[in-house]
């Protein structure tokens, strides 16, 4: 009696294992590279992690399909090897000798990618399902753009300098032009008699002597 | 009338700095050592500094002279020294224009960079991902995440210079900043630039500095400098060296712009320009080397991390190949490893060798680039590996930036002194002249910033002013030596320092330096026949590679 309940409780199993194949249609290659994420860190891979990696799955599943009642039998696992590379497959929780279809475990995987990976604390790159492409995170695009923002600095800077040099030369410019007429006058006189006389005029010259010679000559 | 008195440099310093920070520019660092490591490393500086002893010091001096004793741009010059003579100043001047139209626009590049580096993680660092999530963009994946940066967000870049675009916003503004901050220097002419030398000269100097440090402790960097400084004798013979050196020097120098010509027309009279011109040379040909070790010990590094990588890549390929467990196959036992599954699973093996990369460090360090591939695509690479990045990135593209608008104030002063001397223009204020000229060139430069503008930039380049530098200096060193006459340059030169020149000096003016400048002048027209139709790089979106296209001259 009690060897044929145990024969009955194993069948499903030994029925389900079969379904497991390596490059099996329904099936998805697992790829762990622990120690590469971990380092020092790393645990051993073993029977317990490789039954919390069944039921995470098993949790993907259930998530995915809502009120469908997945258990740690429904994820078959085979192949394993010492790289921690292994095949699975899912069996429907209706019926252990049917295959869940392919496209349904990738998007039950895709939803819950984030649960799995930190559960085995590690990441995309290092817990790889081969077949299923990461959703890569959402670019963020700050606006205003951070370029921007330091070229409007720099570039108000520059105006800024462009500006007050113009300025200042101007103000400049004007402050000569006024020194200059104030000192016109005197300047016109002595000029115009330097270049009567041909040569640099020494001593200062008195000009109440030119305004003479004029009224002798006529 | 009282005429304006000529403007003058402060101190004899800063003209000095001025000449040092004209010659100092980004040739020092993106060519010299390109050519260094193309013609036998160490062993280059031979021919290097026998042709500076030979070519580029005297003729720095002859410009120098010319323009301390005319005390005129280089049109007033060269007409002062004989009126048929006008016309080479006046190429001098055309030359430099089409300098300026384009090599702001390097400027623009570095102002691109340099404000992107102020972000947590540097844009070029990473690819950016693709619409659906799934990925990174194609034309990243295939290329490197640098070059994409370069030629697709930077440049938008078309697949020919046919093709045209729209201007790249981006770009026009860093074009309208570079333009706006070279006014600023040069808006009120030597009495600003004086001032501007003293920190564009300098601050280079500080950050190769910095540079070097950094440069030598990165891991792997000797790997770099000590396969490239290792001299490779044989190369002396071949008669493309000995070329290149004397070209390099030419164009490092800056001979024949007319700029040096406008710098030493603001000095005193009795400026003693022979000791600045011999100290002058010495720093740029010292800033050559200076630069190239840190261009090496940055090729080392990049070449290492490569190589390192593709070591990592083969053994995760095994690793997942075969299925071993993480920790048995290690970089150092990989080769063994290799020859242990190649002879236990062949088959196995077999189906690899297409995806087994052959990694070697010479490899790596053998590829040489030059230009502006050098400057924002393999130092941008070694900088993302670097720790703390963004510094690092600051102060390189700001340097970049120094070193290239050092060149630009030599420029636009070669432009605008010789305008001066004219007098319709003599009347016009001092910033409306230098602010016609630069609106003049920040418009046509813009089209330096659409989609082919790459193309348009490396034309001009590459063939706007190689050959006219080549004929204008040639021109200049015979008209002085033997038009002018050497007894008379002997005269002058002896007014102004109070001694004559010596025998080296009238030597190379009138016998070597013509002989050499007439030797590089044949040669480049040889190459030029020989070389057919002339060809440019264009980037295929499509291969996400450089093929090479014919540049075909629209009559």
């Amino acid at each position: 009696m009690l060897e044929k309940i145990l024969v009955l409780l194993c069948l499903p199993s030994a029925l389900a294992q079969h379904l497991c194949t390596p490059g099996a249609s329904d099936g998805y290659k697992v790829r762990l590279s622990i120690k590469t994420a971990l380092g020092d860190q790393a645990y051993v891979w073993n029977e317990n992690e490789m039954f919390l990696f069944r039921a995470t799955l098993a949790f993907a599943m259930r998530t995915h399909f809502n009120g469908q009642m997945y258990n740690v039998s429904n994820i078959v696992v085979c192949d394993e090897t010492p790289r921690v590379s292994f095949w699975f497959v899912v069996t429907s929780p209706l019926d252990t000798s049917t295959l869940v279809d392919r496209k349904d475990v990738e998007e039950a995987v895709r939803k819950s990618r984030n649960r799995i990976n930190s559960a085995f604390l590690l990441t995309d790159k290092t817990l790889e399902f081969i077949g299923i492409a990461p959703t890569l995170a959402a670019p963020v695009y700050p606006d205003p753009p951070p370029w921007l923002i330091v070229f409007g600095v720099v570039m108000g800077a520059v105006g800024a300098g462009i500006i007050i040099l113009l300025v200042t030369s101007v103000l400049q410019k004007k402050r000569k032009k006024n020194e200059k007429s104030e000192g016109e006058d005197d300047e016109e006189d002595t000029r115009v008699k330097t270049v009567e006389n041909g040569t640099a005029s020494d001593g200062v010259y008195n000009m109440s002597f030119s305004d003479d010679e004029r009224f002798t000559k006529m | 009338m009282e005429k304006e008195a000529r403007p003058s440099w402060d101190n004899p310093l800063q003209f000095v700095l001025a000449c040092v920070s004209y010659a100092v520019g980004l040739g020092n660092v993106w060519r010299f050592p390109y050519l260094c490591q193309m013609h036998g490393g160490g062993g280059f500086l031979i021919p290097y500094f026998i042709m500076l002893i030979l070519e580029g010091i005297p003729l720095f001096y002859l410009e120098l002279a010319i323009g301390q004793k005319m005390r005129l741009g280089s049109i007033g010059a060269w007409t002062a020294i004989s009126p048929y003579l006008g016309g080479v100043g006046l190429a001098s001047v055309v030359t430099s224009l089409y300098l300026c139209l384009y090599y702001n626009v390097i400027n623009a590049w570095s102002f691109w960079y340099l404000f992107h580096s102020f972000q947590s993680v540097l844009p070029w660092a990473d690819c950016p991902i693709n619409s659906n999530r799934t990925g990174f963009i194609e034309e990243c994946e295939t290329a490197t995440s640098t070059q994409y940066f370069f030629y697709r967000q930077t440049l938008d870049i078309s697949s020919s210079i046919e093709e045209n675009g729209g201007i790249h916003t981006g770009q026009a503004l860093c074009l309208l900043l570079a333009w706006g901050i070279t006014y600023m220097f040069i808006v009120r002419g030597v009495k600003s630039t004086g001032k501007v030398v003293y920190f564009t000269s300098t601050f280079p100097y500080v950050v190769l500095f910095i540079y070097l440090i950094r440069g030598v402790t990165l891991h792997g960097a000797i790997n770099g400098v000590i396969y490239m400084f290792t001299p490779k004798m044989e190369q002396l013979a071949n008669p493309t060296t000995w070329i290149n050196a004397a070209t390099q020097i030419f164009f490092s120098l800056g001979l024949g712009f007319g700029t040096l010509i406008a710098f030493a027309s603001y000095n005193q009279y009795n400026n003693n320009f022979e000791r600045q011109a011999i100290v002058v040379s010495l720093i740029n040909s010292g800033t050559s080397i200076f630069a190239s070790i840190v261009t090496f010990a940055i090729y080392g590094f990049k070449a290492t991390v490569n190589y390192e990588n593709c070591l990592e890549r083969t053994r995760l390929l095994l690793l997942n190949t075969f299925s071993l467990a993480e920790d048995s196959i290690t970089v150092d036992s990989l080769s063994s490893w290799i020859d242990r599954l190649n002879t236990t699973y062949p088959e196995q093996f077999a189906e690899l060798t297409n995806k087994l990369e052959d990694c070697n460090l010479e490899r790596e360090l053998d590829t040489a680039v030059e230009g502006t591939g050098l400057a924002f695509i393999v130092y941008s690479e070694a900088i993302k590996n670097m720790p703390l990045s963004q510094l690092w990135s600051v102060l390189y593209f700001f340097m970049l930036l120094l070193l290239g608008m050092g060149s630009m104030l030599g420029n636009v002063t070669a432009i605008i002194t010789p305008l001066r001397d004219f007098k319709l223009v003599s009347n016009m204020s001092n910033e409306l002249l230098n602010g016609l000229v630069c609106v003049f060139c920040l418009l046509l430069g813009l089209g330096f910033t659409t989609t082919s503008g790459n193309y348009w930039f490396t034309m001009f380049n590459d063939y706007g002013a190689n050959f006219s530098l080549l004929f204008i200096v040639l021109i200049e060193v015979i008209s002085v030596s033997y038009i002018y006459g050497i007894k008379r340059f002997e005269k002058d030169i002896e007014d102004m320092l109070g001694y004559r020149p010596n025998w080296y000096w009238k030597i190379t003016w009138a016998g070597i330096s013509p002989l050499l400048l007439i030797t590089l002048f044949i040669v480049y027209i040889v190459n030029y026949i020989q070389g057919g139709t002339p060809t440019y790089q264009a980037w295929n979106k499509e291969l996400v590679s450089c093929d090479v296209k014919s540049l075909v001259v629209i009559s």
